[in-house]
């Protein structure tokens, strides 16, 4: 069999070599606790300093705005539930959109089961935020928004300053989930209105458990726990000080790639969509022809399931994803398609590929082939019961 | 270029080893689990959509470095198997979903994944043998499945591979951990209809048709002749040849022997009550030429009982009637008919109803 083709980069990343090289001394000689007082500590604690300061840097903050966590699951919660619980005697509605991440909308779930008012602004057919819906939804009564920036599963982007800028108009905290954001979009913390933001390391070539949100100066913020004093209280317990600095090392590597990456990735993505829609006249690309990432690719062919499609690109060597996956593994509707107001069909025969760094022109042409025969396949299969 | 099987793993030891042996013989195997139900929140020891099942498979394929999916078959198994499983109970009847689950879901459903993949075959841990094309008995009499594989369509027969029908259980736990698939060696035995974890099917019924289904309410127990000697709290409850929740107080232990719908009532009388000489099935399904009248077959009426001689005494618009030797106690409507000819499986059908009933015993009028 042909090398295998990677196409899940929205999904996670292979850890950079320039990440791991930078790790590793602190899974060696510089093994120090940040919070002890003598040399190993000092260290250890220069490091993590350090780290703090390169990915502040990288998004136009301050360090003392940076706070590292376990990813973005984490960081969305803590956004959610921190920023609910520090204002919810004021302010009591939780506004997101149905087509978040499962981090975000299971963390305004358990605010309304904890007594908030919990609102969804509609999406258009593209998945973009319906603005005069957003308008009539960010009441003086909310205390907070969280909008994800960029869709990991069909990659539309939101016009997160103009939403951020409306919701502070009418006091409301505002979050955004920028996991797929980063290193895609250009972020300067210093001009966007937003109060708080989530990214993630293993998206961009750092380890899988590494993750940092930035908390702008001032913003009240709950803690999910509760301990000792690292990171002002915001997120005790010792710091994985090897994992920050990959972190820190793989944002400035993102950053500087920034737009040599983006242009490539689009182009790639691009020649792939032109090749599907022209050997498969019928298919959908969604959120096409709205702003969008330059590394996702989400097409339906009707007549066909997720499902069957994914196991026969797998045992040809292709990555791909749908929908989302449940904790078994198995595949059900994706909730953002159907948000979307996607027919069912269409629906439960999306396939996402997500372009990387693993990703050469190369691939795109044996996909190119590989996709449409294997749906011309699963067609005539599907005609003939 | 090897041939290609999709094996249903279920994360036991049977399926487990029929994908090792396959493995074996040199085909390219791809081991497929099915999702077929959320038990939900409300048995906390299972976790949600059978995980720890799924898990297992995962690793054995790992172990024997096959690819491995997970296929969520929820939506039809719930219309094929769970809807009609409620919808069975409610009629009065005693239904064996396991039958609808082989003949709906594993052996047409997950075939068509077969199909998407390019597989060939179709392989299970079911204790069955293919014998020229046909399905044949297990060779462990007392791990014999054929008694729920009777319905599958006639056509599959030559995908499929059941590559433990030749052993016996122990012989299987042997080959496993010869395998070195300790994960699943030891691991015991699930009497229990999947989708029913605790054993408690009314919680089904009334998950699916509501708590004031009157297949869970109060109705009548009755006699032969019609006197009502009792009360019970769902004729759900009840299957036929049954004695657990029945008034006592008889001269001869009384068994469940009809259930009437309609009335609710749960009928019950002695053991000469229970006795059918003859049997009425529908949904007839043939795995071999079709039986005319006057043919003589063995027949098995419920899982693990004997055969039994029978003739065929009429056939048509999907239904066929059979003449019983002796008289077979405990026909239960809903149950499988399965008929052999030796070893091998001719076909089956869902039972309507005992026929030619001895005289003496109770006809009643609902």
């Amino acid at each position: 069999m042909p090398a295998p083709i990677y196409l899940d980069h929205a999904a996670t990343t292979p850890v950079r070599a320039e990440v791991l090289d930078a790790m590793l001394p602190f899974f060696g000689p510089r093994f120090g606790n940040p919070s002890s007082v003598h040399r190993w500590g000092r260290e250890a604690r220069a490091a993590l300093d350090e780290a703090r300061e390169r990915v502040a840097r990288c998004l136009g903050a301050s360090a003392d705005e940076i706070c590292f966590t376990s990813g973005g699951t984490e960081g969305d919660n803590l956004a959610v539930l921190g920023s609910w619980r520090a204002v919810r005697d004021a302010r009591n509605v939780v506004v997101t959109t149905p087509i978040e991440h499962k981090a975000v909308l299971a963390a305004v779930h358990q605010a309304a089961k904890e007594g908030a008012v919990e609102r969804l602004v509609n999406v258009d057919a593209h998945g973009r935020v319906v603005p005069e819906h957003y308008d009539a939804t960010v009441s003086d009564q909310v205390a907070c928004v969280s909008v994800m920036w960029i869709n990991n599963e069909v990659g539309v982007m939101q016009d997160v300053p103009a939403l951020a800028e409306l919701a502070k108009s009418r006091g409301a905290l505002f979050h955004t989930d920028a996991v797929q954001a980063f290193g895609k979009v250009h972020i300067d913390l210093k001009s966007l209105p937003v109060d708080y933001l989530t990214i993630s390391g293993h998206k961009i070539g750092a380890p899988k458990g590494i993750g940092a949100m930035f908390i702008r100066r001032g913003t009240p913020l709950e803690p999910l726990m509760h301990g000792g004093s690292q990171d002002r209280g915001r997120r005790p317990g010792t710091e994985n000080v090897a994992m920050t600095v990959g972190f820190a090392r793989a944002a400035e590597l993102c950053l500087a790639e920034h737009a040599t990456e983006c242009a490539r990735l689009s182009a790639m993505r691009d020649t792939l969509e032109t090749a599907l829609l022209e050997r498969i006249p019928d298919a959908v690309v969604h959120a096409r022809g709205v702003p969008r990432a330059p590394h996702i690719v989400n097409i339906s062919v009707p007549g066909t399931d997720s499902e069957s499609m994914l196991m026969a690109l797998d045992l040809q060597g292709v990555a791909c994803s749908a929908g989302s996956a449940c904790q078994s593994g198995s595949i059900t509707p994706s909730h953002v398609l159907v948000a979307m107001g996607v027919r069912p069909d269409i629906a439960t025969s999306a396939i996402r590929m997500s372009l990387g760094s693993l990703n050469t022109e190369d691939d795109v042409r044996r996909v190119s082939e590989l996709f449409p025969a294997l749906i011309a396949k699963a067609r005539r299969l599907s005609g003939a019961m | 270029m090897r041939e290609r099987v999709l094996v249903a793993m279920s994360g036991g030891v049977d399926s487990s080893v029929a994908a090792a042996l396959l493995v074996q013989q040199g085909y390219d195997v791809v081991g497929a689990t099915m999702k077929l139900f959320c038990y939900g929140d409300e048995v906390p020891d299972k976790p949600c959509c059978s995980l720890d099942s799924i898990n297992d498979a995962r690793r054995v394929c790992e172990g024997l470095g096959v690819p491995h999916y997970v296929l969520n078959l929820e939506t039809r198994f719930g219309e094929d198997v769970v809807d009609n499983f409620v919808n069975e109970y409610a009629a009065g009847r005693t239904p064996i979903p396991c039958v609808r689950c082989n003949t709906f879901t594993k052996f047409r459903d997950l075939l068509r994944k077969a199909d998407a993949i390019d597989a060939q075959y179709i392989a299970t841990g079911h204790y069955a043998r293919m014998v020229d094309g046909s399905l044949h008995r297990g060779l462990d009499p007392n791990k014999d499945q054929t008694y729920f594989l009777w319905g599958i369509d006639r056509a599959v027969l030559s995908r499929m591979i059941l590559p433990v029908g030749s052993s016996t259980k122990a012989e299987t736990r042997e080959i496993a951990r010869s395998l070195g698939l300790q994960v699943v060696a030891d691991k015991v035995e699930s009497q229990d209809i999947c989708f029913v974890p605790d054993g408690d099917h009314t919680k089904i019924i009334r998950q699916r048709l509501g708590a004031d289904t009157p297949a869970l309410a109060r109705g009548p127990i009755l006699l032969a002749d019609g006197s009502v000697v009792g009360e019970h709290e769902g004729y759900a409850r009840y299957t036929i040849g049954q004695r657990r929740g029945l008034p006592g107080g008889f001269r001869d232990p009384m068994y469940v022997v009809a259930i009437q719908p309609e009335t609710r009532a749960v009928v019950i009388g002695p053991r000469e009550a229970l006795l059918g000489s003859g049997v009425i099935v529908q949904e007839v399904n043939w795995l071999s030429e079709p039986l005319t009248v006057g043919a003589r077959v063995s027949v098995r009426v419920r899982h693990r009982s004997p055969l039994a001689a029978a003739e065929v005494v009429r056939c048509g618009d999907g239904e066929v009637e059979f003449a019983l030797d002796e008289p077979v106690a405990a026909i239960t409507p809903g149950q499988s008919l399965v008929m052999y000819d030796g070893e091998k499986v001719l076909g089956g059908g869902f039972i309507a109803r005992a026929a030619g009933v001895r005289s003496g015993l109770p006809v009643l009028a609902a």
